[in-house]
């Protein structure tokens, strides 16, 4: 027999034990290495993520950074990812490298005043601390809607509007949600936000209200009240604002300045 | 005269034992792929209802659990678990009894985790609907349904590895390989994932991470390997001669082992995790072609010089189109992962548009192919008719082409306005308009397609198919030769070549 013939006889017998257990741990071996290199050890490494620190010579102070954020963060991410709004709007501001939204007006973040009254750009890329009390990070399949990871920064501004029927954030949100066209500052068309009813509740007015009724919807004799789903939710919501000033050493934001 | 005799009961006994695995394994196999036919009706259903909805919000609107942020992940659950997963339990089941030559001995304790599955698919899929889902892609079924679904494979497909380690050494079929491999990585694919997303305390980013990586670990380690199998099997079986090339056979299946566990990161490209595993998810992706060319290759010169057979026998029609699906796979996997692109592809429609390409216009279109083969055998009963079959062939092929092509081209036009960051964000979104409709008219094509397929293969299963010895054709009258080959061709071959 020749090389080619023996090579084929090997291959292609029933493996007897030995060859049929080679077959196994080549497969175990194909499949081990990147299970443990893309899975398991980063898995691992970034459960414990270290404390980042701000430093004198790049930050211009010496502390530990806490990521802050507050709300009914567990919850309303739960119900976030309930109703499927990650299919819509994604949550990760990429690096510059491998896309452009740092560069879109607030949505990496915003021109703001400091204290001295000089405009500084707060924008940045997401960080592995900005997902901080969350489970699952909310990455998001497709950019449908637009980017939520600022969002609570942009209602503040759309408050601003005069035209706008909301009062306050939470108010601009439940209209939002229930029906995405009765705010005035939107591009609603008919491929618009869906609307959210579900997570609200229709009741008949009884003397003054509820003053937990979402103003600004105007129905003959009812109110419209968020359920306590729509209220995670808008406080989830408004816990998104990732514009934070974090460490020098994990900032990549194009214009970001070490402190004289 | 003695040898010929000897050879005629050879035959004989071989023609036996093939009917008695086949009526070992007619209800599981019959139930899986019926209950899988239904379940895919019901996926579509939510395609096209999801579709509608991307390009108006309006549509059913008033219903709470119909809302577009639930029907899009149910319409993908339910493609996933309810059809792709029981198709190919129905293809490993039957082809790895026939492959091992060995009688099904408990179709019982097959046909009760069948149950178990669909009643996790029901469950899940009423789950998500009513506001129940883990909000994870792909793992949208709420987190009890998974380890349901973990015993209950374990107790479908044990069986089949059973037998083939029971059965007479001698040789192994490239089928084999492809189809112990995918049994061996889905529930290591499987149980990794979700343990890592729905048990472990990690970090977000992992977690979404591993997500990112399970869905192309289910593509590339599961249904490819199934539908590979499949062609392996049919290919050669129904021609009467082996496989082109053994040697490119088997580098096909390692390099397919090799690069396909390393996909799936490039989801998160940019994000804050460590850099290289988007990276590497996205190189493995582009050189999935090379293991898609290696098997298209094989198989097409298999079937080169039976161009009549191909177009006549259902199996390979379908078949063929899936190799075909296969290789434009690895061809769009390569353009869409390259830096430049994965820009726009990242977060625009592309990324449904490949995965739809890969569940359904591979991996289904083989999976039909195996079902066209294997139900006449389990039924002894021949399909009703060509017609219905030509039917389903092509409204699928031109919705499909459809779904992918406009889901791929939107996707990448929206990308491309996306990354414009100086204009509108509005723009972008009404870039995708016209391809969202696009859409929904082709899953209509699909749906109207599969309906043929679940009705003619409810009439088998309710044994109305023809009484015959002459199998369906899409071609041609009836000529004494099977297009399907002789029953024992293959294995004839196979000792000729070894
Ligand atoms: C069909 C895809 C889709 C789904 C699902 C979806 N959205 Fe939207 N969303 C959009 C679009 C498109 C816009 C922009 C148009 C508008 O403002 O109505 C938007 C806008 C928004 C905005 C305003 C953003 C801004 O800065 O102007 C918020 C907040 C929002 N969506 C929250 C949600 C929440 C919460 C969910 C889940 C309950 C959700 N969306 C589900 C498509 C979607």
């Amino acid at each position: 027999m020749d090389r080619r013939t023996i090579w084929i006889n090997f291959i292609l017998r029933k493996p007897d034990p030995m060859t049929f257990k080679a077959f196994i741990l080549a497969l175990a071996l194909s499949f081990g290495v990147p299970w443990l290199l893309i899975i398991v050890v980063p898995y691992g490494k970034m459960r414990n993520l270290e404390a980042v620190h701000f430093e004198m010579d790049s930050d211009g102070r010496d502390e530990v950074y806490v990521p802050r954020r507050s709300g009914r963060i567990t919850t309303g991410s739960a119900v976030y990812g309930a109703n499927g709004c990650y299919v819509c709007h994604t949550q990760l501001i990429r690096a510059s490298y491998a896309g452009s939204e740092l560069g879109r007006p607030d949505w990496a973040g915003f021109r703001i005043k400091d204290e001295n009254g000089v405009t500084i750009n707060t924008a940045r890329e997401t960080t592995p601390y900005d997902y901080v009390g969350e489970s699952f990070a909310h990455v998001g399949i497709m950019r449908v809607g637009p980017d939520l990871s600022n969002v609570a920064g942009r209602i503040r501004g759309y408050l601003e509007d005069p035209l706008t029927k909301a009062d306050t954030p939470e108010n601009w949100l439940y209209l939002h949600l229930y029906n995405s066209s009765l705010k005035t500052r939107t591009f609603n068309n008919v491929t618009g936000c869906p609307s959210q009813a579900h997570l609200f509740e229709e009741r008949v007015v009884r003397g003054q209200g509820s003053p937990e009724a979402v103003p600004g919807i105007s129905k003959e004799g009812v109110e419209i009240l968020p359920t306590g789903d729509a209220r995670a939710l808008v406080s989830y919501l408004l816990s998104l604002r990732k514009d934070d000033a974090v460490p020098y050493s994990i900032n990549y934001s194009r214009e970001k300045k070490k402190a004289e | 005269m003695g040898s010929d005799s000897d050879s005629q009961t050879k035959l004989h006994d071989d023609m036996e034992l093939r009917a008695r695995i086949d009526r070992s394994l007619r209800h599981p196999v019959m139930f899986f792929f019926a209950s899988g036919a239904a379940w895919l009706a019901v996926a579509l259903i939510l395609g096209f209802i999801s579709s509608y909805q991307s390009h108006d919000t309006r549509f059913l609107s008033g219903v709470g659990f119909l809302n577009y942020g639930r029907v899009y992940p149910a319409h993908l659950n339910v493609l996933i678990y309810g059809w792709g997963c029981q198709a190919a339990f129905g293809l490993i089941v039957w082809l790895m009894a026939r492959l091992s030559r060995k009688e099904c001995t408990c179709p019982g304790v097959i046909l009760t985790a069948g149950h178990i599955w669909n009643f996790g698919v029901l469950a899940g899929m009423l789950g998500i609907l009513w506001g129940y889902g883990s909000g994870k892609p792909w793992m949208e079924f709420p987190s009890a349904i998974w380890p349901l679904f973990l015993v209950s494979y374990f107790f479908i497909t044990v069986w089949s590895f059973i037998q083939f380690r029971c059965s007479e050494p001698g040789k192994t079929y490239v089928a084999q390989w492809y189809l112990l491999a995918a049994l061996f990585w889905f529930p290591w694919v499987y149980l990794t994932a979700h343990l890592f997303v729905f048990v472990f305390n990690g970090h977000p980013v992992m977690a979404a991470g591993v997500n990112a990586w399970f869905k192309y670990a289910l593509i590339f380690l599961f249904f490819t390997p199934v539908a590979l199998g499949t062609s392996y099997y049919l290919a050669p079986k129904v021609t009467g001669r082996p496989v082109y090339s053994y040697p490119l056979a088997l580098f096909g299946f390692w390099a397919l082992a090799i690069i396909g566990p390393w996909a799936g990161m490039q989801k998160l490209a940019g994000g804050p995790l460590p850099q290289f595993m988007p990276y590497v998810g996205a190189a493995a992706t582009v050189l999935i072609l090379i293991p898609a060319l290696a098997v298209g290759v094989n198989i097409l010169m298999t079937l080169r010089g039976h161009e009549s057979q191909v177009v006549a026998s259902p199996s390979l029609r379908f078949t063929i189109a899936g190799i075909a699906s296969f290789l434009i796979l690895g061809l769009v996997g390569m353009g869409l992962n390259t830096p430049a692109a994965l820009k726009m592809t990242q977060f625009s429609l592309t990324g449904y548009g490949f995965e739809i390409l890969a569940i359904y216009g591979f991996f289904s279109m083989c999976a039909f192919g195996g079902i066209y083969f294997i139900v006449p055998r389990v039924t002894r009963r021949e399909w009703l008719s060509r017609r219905f079959i030509g039917w389903h062939f092509w409204l699928t092929i031109y919705g499909i082409a459809t779904v992918v092509v406009c889901s791929i081209m939107g996707g990448l036009f929206h990308g491309a306005a996306q990354e414009a960051y100086n204009s509108a964000w509005q723009d972008a979104a009404k870039i995708s308009y016209a391809y969202t409709v696009g859409t929904t008219v082709a899953w209509g094509f699909i749906l109207f397609g599969s309906l043929f397929f679940l009705l003619h293969l409810l009439l088998m299963w309710a044994r109305l198919g023809r009484r015959s010895q002459h199998p369906t054709l899409l071609q041609g009258e009836h000529h004494g030769e099977s297009p399907h080959g002789p029953e024992d061709d293959l294995d004839k071959l196979h000792t000729a070549e070894a």
